[in-house]
């Protein structure tokens, strides 16, 4: 009887040493096996927001893999769910997630997802990092356990100095009234008219599926010399293609996000050409550190193209999230809600420029530079400091 | 101000030819069989992707995806015919069930297959500048408006003359009747929804001409169909051109003179007036007698 207890009960502790323990504590100075930590992550990867949760995907796979290629002890395992583009589905997600022991969760996109999604995981006192929600009123919550490495002030900071180098009299923004796209619209034409450059800012609906109206508004009344588009990957194809029907006075069309974009040369050339955009690296992608290098080689690898923003961003925070898991692992203090505060003490360059979290969780030093589409390659006009060549002024698609 | 209001009405009634050319499929299902099609707009989806391969793959006119597009469609259409034919209950709430799930599924399935992007012709002719006076279209447009009148008219002499499009009209009246006078219900409701689907492949293809396609564009054509069809009022196909083109002005003239952020409020209003004053729609059963 005896015997058999025994023999069930090294049976057990065997099985129970041979199993993978999630988010295992690691005891400093003692001799450890390779620990797996869970990641959560909720992206959506259908709906609405596919392209861009799709493009967050990629990124975060090929960072989870260089790291696991290189942490010592530790092994970082990746579970997605799929959001579906849903804030319902985001906050279902983040509680399975954790319930499953994710120890961090990785936020999805749109300001009005990763909203409940976030107060979700603050809740089950889970640490929660984004790159794909930008509004102020997610770090005016004062969550400790909200991080985030881009936010609106950067694009504005990036669009607005274009702007001011060029000194044009007059600006129309063209700004969906998307909740990012809005704010991002409130921001420039705060920013430019204080500058004193007249702004008109026309509100459009994300439904919209014909802009001439809207074209000639800014043909007609506005007379304005740039055109401004705070919006998205299909806003920026109609608003384009509609001005190149009416021709307005404009001598420049500037965009925000995923409009300076290989990818955008390559499926719409005939629109894209001088259009300047937000961007980060110029195309042919020129990566000048070890860590950039690797990434765009892992991720052709994986995927056949070249990096792109959105799949950067996410890469960008998957690496600093799996960093600061790897310190409070060996600190001792994973599970014990250490992770906050490892996150918080981080302070690193990365592809996007340096990265530093202040008491709300925001990267007050996220800032982009402007690349011009010129005939499929993209040229970094602005800031001066990150300019790869001078901007072509006036320029137009048409 | 003169040259923003006729470009405005010019852009509402083009965009109101779009309207219709998505509605009338919609229209015929909905008033030959009872049923509202909830996966309407991901058929017109389809075939818009079928435009975008035949374009993207074939390096020819997204024009020639029409007869591709008919083909993928109607086989689409068949298999959710089929499917809403196995309902036994509650045929009117189920079907509303049924195709909003097949739409869902056919959405995820354009999304697995082409991904997320957004896709457009690159074709330059289509999107050149045509210029009327003080107003400017793209050719696709022109072309899709077009294309819509013809597709009405068509849609509305079968309907009228062809012994098909009367036996649709007859199961759609009186479906005992109809069966009684020798009319196989079951067969004319798959030819109706056959009809419907061709025209969903016609709008799909002159939709990827002159807009933009992305997989969740689905859900708002079938909404902005919806729209159309109660404007109109069952049973009017003529009826239902007016109503898009009504609806296209109504947004064009809401951007021009308000601001673009009210278009789909604008849309709306118009809506819930007409379903308030005139419950049987503009040209509707009712309307018409009177």
């Amino acid at each position: 009887m005896l015997r058999r207890a025994l023999v069930a009960a090294a049976v057990t502790l065997g099985l129970a040493a041979g199993c993978p323990a999630r988010a295992q504590e690691a005891r400093p100075g003692t001799e450890q096996q390779i620990r797996e930590v869970v990641i959560g992550a909720h992206m959506p990867l259908t709906g609405s927001l596919a392209r861009s949760g799709q493009a967050f995907d990629e990124g975060m796979r090929v960072a989870v893999r260089l790291f696991n290629e290189t942490a010592q002890g530790l092994r970082i395992k990746l579970q997605v769910i799929d959001d579906e583009s849903a804030p319902a589905k985001a906050v279902s997600a983040v509680e399975k997630l954790v319930s499953d022991g994710a120890v961090a969760v990785i936020g999805g996109y749109g300001s009005n997802i990763v909203g409940p999604a976030s107060d979700a995981a603050n809740k089950l006192a889970t640490t929660y990092i984004t790159a794909g929600a930008v509004s102020d009123e997610l770090t005016a919550r004062g969550l400790k356990t909200f991080f985030r490495i881009n936010n609106n002030a950067g694009y504005q900071r990036g669009m607005a100095g274009l702007i001011a180098e060029l000194k044009p009299a007059s600006v129309s923004i063209l700004a969906s009234t998307k909740e990012a796209p809005a704010l991002l619209a409130k921001g420039l034409a705060r920013d430019i008219g204080a500058a004193g450059i007249k702004v008109t800012v026309h509100e459009f609906d994300p439904a919209i599926s014909d802009f001439k109206p809207l074209i000639n508004k800014v043909k007609l009344q506005d007379r304005s010399e740039i055109l401004l588009m705070s919006a998205y990957e299909n806003d920026y194809v109609g608003i384009i293609r509609a001005a190149r029907v009416l021709k307005p006075p404009v001598k420049l069309v500037v965009g925000a996000w995923s409009l300076a974009t290989p990818k955008m040369y390559t499926e719409f050339p005939d629109l894209m050409n001088n259009v300047v955009g937000t961007s980060f690296l110029p195309f042919p992608v020129a990566v000048k550190d070890e860590e950039g290098r690797r990434f765009a080689e892992a991720y052709r690898q994986a995927y056949g193209k070249d990096i792109e923003y959105l799949s950067t961003l996410s890469f960008v925070e998957t690496t600093i999230l799996a960093e600061a898991i790897a310190k409070a692992a060996e600190a001792g203090t994973l599970k014990s809600g250490g992770l906050p505060e490892t996150l918080r003490a981080t302070d690193r360059r990365t592809l996007l420029g340096p990265v530093k979290f202040d008491a709300t969780g925001d990267n007050p030093l996220f800032s982009l530079a402007m690349g011009q589409h010129r005939s499929g390659q993209i040229v970094l006009v602005s800031p001066p400091a990150a300019a790869t060549g001078p901007i072509s002024y006036p320029a137009l698609p048409w | 101000m003169r040259d923003l209001i006729l470009q405005a009405l010019f852009s509402g009634l083009l965009i109101g030819g779009v309207y219709a050319l998505v509605a009338l499929g919609l229209a015929l299902s909905f008033g030959a069989m009872r049923i509202i099609n909830l996966a309407h707009g991901e058929l017109v989806l389809i075939a818009a992707y079928a435009a975008y391969v035949v374009e993207a793959r074939g390096g020819v006119s997204p024009y020639w995806a029409i007869p591709l597009a008919l083909a993928i469609v109607s086989v689409v259409g068949a298999v959710l015919f089929l499917m809403i034919d196995r309902i036994r209950e509650h045929r009117e709430l189920n079907s509303l069930i049924l195709t909003y799930g097949v739409g869902i599924v056919l959405t995820n399935a354009v999304l697995l297959a082409f991904a997320s992007d957004v896709r457009t012709t690159t074709a330059p002719a289509l999107q050149d500048a045509v210029t009327l006076g003080p107003v400017y279209a793209m050719a696709g447009e022109i072309v899709a408006f077009g294309l819509s009148l013809v597709l009405m008219v068509a849609l509305w002499w079968w309907l009228k003359r062809s012994w098909y499009g009367r036996a649709v009209r007859a199961v759609s009246s009186n479906r005992a009747a109809a069966t009684l006078m020798g009319i196989n219900p079951l067969r004319t409701e798959l030819v109706a929804f056959l009809v419907a689907g061709a025209l969903a492949s016609f709008a799909g293809v002159a939709l990827y001409t002159m807009s933009v396609v992305q997989p969740a564009l689905g859900h708002a054509l079938t909404v902005k169909a919806f729209i159309v069809t109660v404007l109109a009022g069952v049973g009017s196909i003529p009826g239902v051109f007016l109503a898009a083109l009504l609806l296209g002005v109504t947004e064009a003239l809401t951007v021009t003179l308000a601001s673009s952020a009210l278009q789909e409020l604008a849309g709306m209003v118009l809506f819930l007036l007409v379903l308030f004053l005139l419950p049987s729609g503009l040209f509707g059963a009712r309307a018409r007698r009177g």
